[in-house]
């Protein structure tokens, strides 16, 4: 008889009559999950560097703990060497000793006391990992890729036992701190994944060799585990199906399955189906990889073993896990991501409240900023990691606080902040002179790569106004005649950039703005240059240049996508090069003819450039409006791009900051 | 035969940035390589500032026949600060030679510098950076005063790599 920890009934809720699949129980080891839906270990940054738990991250898992309503989540992996070889990040929890065990108790008490499954995870970061000392440990020595990472030390025979040992330490540590499930973390270049990999993997004593024997060391600690856990904790492990690393002579997909097989056979109740490399070359898991992309693997993965398969990567909606699950490719649905931009979603999910879910838009922000050392947060969920903090937080006004809102611009940054003001209780009117709410992401979402997935931003706002009684005035523009005869308590001038056309340009008949291009309004030539190399101007040179045309990005920034994050901007370089696209940077445009502009360099090279038409992207803040406000004596703010033109997020996070404050 | 002007000009451009960017990863990498050999406890600073002047010095020398005294003392300070900053739009730098207050003062005005960037990759300390520009220029300085029989005085009061977004360094005669 399995064993149940809480008693869970999902027959009432709509999204169990939806979605059956998801919500329905499943059996791991001897452990019977009421649902299909886990939070999967993601690493934050929120505790203190030497490894111990903090408030902050304890609050952000309660509140994914009563998103998985029932299911498994889990905390971060934790690193498990005094010596910190094995710690990736700066905030990554620790567990080398048993003085952890309070704080990870904390945790475990966290997410039991909305009902979940807590799940504890093993994650030695290896080849990515030594964050805070100066070399990392791995199975053999193979140098780095990418320079970020710490030149790696060969592991002896004694050490590798050590590690072993180690894990099997801390498991217990685990289930003395009350967790219920354990994982081992072998994925994306961490360390068991770099002693099951040819690539990383040249030792010739017992853990290396053929990959029965790369796989050694996986077995070792599976068994070691199993025997702390007892027949009552589950153990599973996080594996790749397939590494991506064949420019580096990685291993083959049938070695990747072995590995599952082996994992079985050493006694894993079940395995997290995952891909690629922190180092891989190919993308995994941005935007523009197509949803359920990858769903064929976790199908291809149950082909080779009988326990449970469990996937996350690019299942944002629940549609298809749902699907995988009834077709029988699929056992549990994972999130990481999708539940860092809104904790609730999967509860969101059973109680029907689908279009209240603010989607994650695979910006990969959040990975961003862990590599880069910073605690994590999210491009569109101004919450994130913030959950401790009650100052984030709408609360209603005090009776007879309440104001009349004028929220000029129905862009993301308007609406945001509409519904949040509305939530706390203002009367809110949210003005456009356009006929449709969206703001200029109307535009931004017709530019290729993944970009239409954008909208799901809006379309969340869109929702919360209607639920919190926003008042939308849609094809009514604002003047200044029209807020005084409004007149009301405040104004948010959420109005959007002003596009700005170089300075030798004026007002030439073939410079064309980059919304009209966007839209698809407008004919442009077939050598068009892009003015403006942030992300507006990338994302028209790139649908210009699918389109055939032969297009050159000039800007004024040091680097194109100055505004896109690090860990989606790797992609943007890519395509921009892919479809030919030449691109000057750190550069003006000194003059603008009939035929041509002339790209002036930094350092003062004069460069001719031939092209038909000139599209217009570089933006400027936006000052209509302010006077006629300001001379009103009302109260104003302006945000998102009216007030530094920016990107997305920050039009969110302004929108929802300055909601709250009003 | 049609020449593509923007190919011509554009390659040449990024060849001329990829060179700038070897230029000082070679001399870090020359500097590993005289840490790598040097008595264990070689302090890095004093390596790197001995470097500085030395390389200095062997610039001011190259200087000299291209200075003259004919415009005088003003025109002198104005033509020495601008080969300084010259030297460094050599190395990929953003620099100009400003007028003093006083005829008796220029300054150079560096407003980008490939340095500090490069040292970041090699570990390299910031102040380090700072000393060794504000030494390598004062060592171009020694045999120039000498030749021409002026002291002259160089002193950095803002660097990129201390934080200040820009290097001002003012050029005078001793007093």
């Amino acid at each position: 008889m399995a064993k149940t920890l809480f008693e869970w009934d999902y027959s009432s809720y709509p999204g169990a009559a939806s979605y059956p699949h998801l919500f329905k129980p499943i059996q791991i080891g001897n452990l019977l999950v009421p649902n299909r839906i886990k939070y999967a270990a993601t690493e934050d940054n929120l505790n203190e560097h030497t490894g111990f738990i903090t408030g902050a991250d304890v609050e952000y898992m309660r509140r994914r703990a009563e998103g998985v309503v029932g299911g498994l989540c889990f905390m971060q992996g934790v690193y498990m060497d005094p010596a910190r070889k094995g710690q990736g990040y700066v905030g990554q929890a620790a567990a080398w000793d048993d003085k952890f065990i309070p704080g990870l108790k904390e945790i475990a008490d966290a997410i039991h006391s909305e009902r979940a499954i807590a799940g504890f995870q093993l994650m030695d970061c290896g080849r990515v990992g030594a964050v805070e000392v100066e070399r990392g440990h791995g199975p053999s020595g193979v140098p780095q890729r990418l320079r970020i990472f710490k030149p790696m030390d060969e592991m002896t025979n004694a050490e590798v036992k050590e590690m072993v040992q180690q894990h099997v330490d801390a498991a217990r540590r685990g289930v003395e701190a009350g967790f219920d499930v354990m994982e081992i973390s072998g994925i994306v270049g961490y360390l068991i994944s770099n002693f099951l990999s040819r690539y990383t993997n040249r030792r010739t004593d017992e853990y290396g060799g053929d990959i029965r024997g790369r796989c050694q060391a996986m077995v070792e600690i599976i068994q070691g585990v199993k025997d702390v856990c007892g027949p009552d904790i589950p153990v599973g492990i996080r594996l790749c199906s397939e590494e991506l690393l064949d420019d580096v002579r990685g291993n083959p997909p049938e070695d990747s399955m072995m590995t599952y097989q082996v994992a079985e056979e050493a006694g894993a109740d079940y395995i997290s189906c995952t891909l690629g490399w922190q180092e891989s070359i190919y993308p995994v898991i941005s935007r523009d990889i197509p949803q359920g992309n990858w769903l064929h693997l976790a199908k291809r993965a149950k082909e080779h073993v009988k326990i449970p398969i469990q996937m996350a990567y690019r299942l944002f909606t629940p549609d298809r896990p749902n699907a995988a699950i009834e077709r029988g490719e699929l056992d549990m649905w994972e999130m990481c991501r999708s539940m860092i931009a809104d904790p609730q979603m999967p509860k969101k999910v059973l109680e029907g409240r689908e279009d209240e879910i603010r989607h994650c838009v695979a910006c990969n922000l959040c990975l961003a900023r862990l590599f880069r050392d910073a605690p994590m947060t999210c491009y569109i969920n101004p919450t994130c990691a913030h959950e401790h903090d009650e100052k984030f937080f709408p609360k209603k006004v005090a009776d007879g606080e309440e104001k009349t809102v004028m929220i000029v611009g129905a862009g993301p940054a308007g609406l945001e902040c509409a519904y949040v003001a509305a939530q706390r209780g203002h009367e809110v009117h949210v003005y456009d002179k356009r006929g449709e709410p969206g703001g200029t992401l109307l535009e931004a979402s017709k530019a290729p790569y993944g970009d239409e997935e954008l909208l799901t931003c809006t379309a969340y706002q869109k929702t919360m106004c209607e639920k919190y009684g926003v008042n939308v005035h849609l094809g009514t523009e604002v003047t200044p005649e029209l807020i005084e005869e409004e007149f009301p308590d405040t104004v948010v001038l959420a109005t959007g950039p002003v596009y700005e056309p170089p300075a030798a340009g004026g007002d030439r008949e073939n410079m064309v703005n980059v919304l009209d291009v966007l839209r698809g309004d407008i004919a442009v030539g077939e050598r068009v240059v892009v003015w403006g190399n942030r992300k507006p101007g990338i994302g028209a040179a790139l649908k210009l240049a699918k389109e055939g045309k032969k297009v050159t990005l000039v800007g004024k920034e040091r680097t194109a996508g100055f505004d896109v994050n690090p860990s989606f901007k790797w992609r943007y370089m890519i395509y921009l090069r892919q479809n030919g696209v030449k691109v000057y940077n750190d550069c003006d445009i000194v003059e603008v003819a009939d035929g041509g502009v002339v790209v002036k360099t930094y350092d003062g090279y004069h460069i001719p450039v031939a092209c038909d038409s000139v599209v217009v992207s570089d933006r400027k803040a936006n000052e209509d409006l302010k006077q006629a406000v300001q001379g009103e004596g009302i109260e104003m703010f302006v945000i998102g791009d009216a007030l530094v033109p920016r990107n997305l997020s920050s039009a969110v996070h302004d929108g929802y900051r300055i909601g709250l404050r009003i | 035969m049609p020449v593509n002007a923007e190919k011509e000009i554009s390659k040449l451009w990024r060849n001329l940035h990829a060179a700038q960017g070897e230029i000082i990863r070679m001399y870090y990498r020359m500097r590993e390589v005289a840490l790598a050999v040097a008595p264990t406890g070689t302090d890095p600073m004093a390596l790197g500032l001995k470097a500085a002047e030395m390389m200095g010095k062997d610039m001011g020398k190259n200087l000299i026949p291209r200075l003259n005294w004919l415009k005088g003392e003003e025109g002198f300070l104005m033509q020495l600060g601008g080969a300084l900053a010259g030297i460094w739009n050599t190395e990929g730098g953003l620099a100009g030679v400003e007028p003093g207050e006083t005829p008796g003062e220029v300054f150079i005005r560096c407003t980008r510098c490939p340095w500090p960037g490069t040292a970041k990759d090699f570990d390299v300390s910031m102040e380090e950076v700072a000393l060794s520009r504000e030494r390598m220029f004062q060592a171009m300085l020694e045999d120039i005063s000498v030749f021409f029989n002026i002291p002259l005085k160089l002193e950095m009061l803002k660097a990129i790599p201390r934080g200040h977004g820009f290097y001002l360094l003012r050029l005078s005669k001793a007093v």
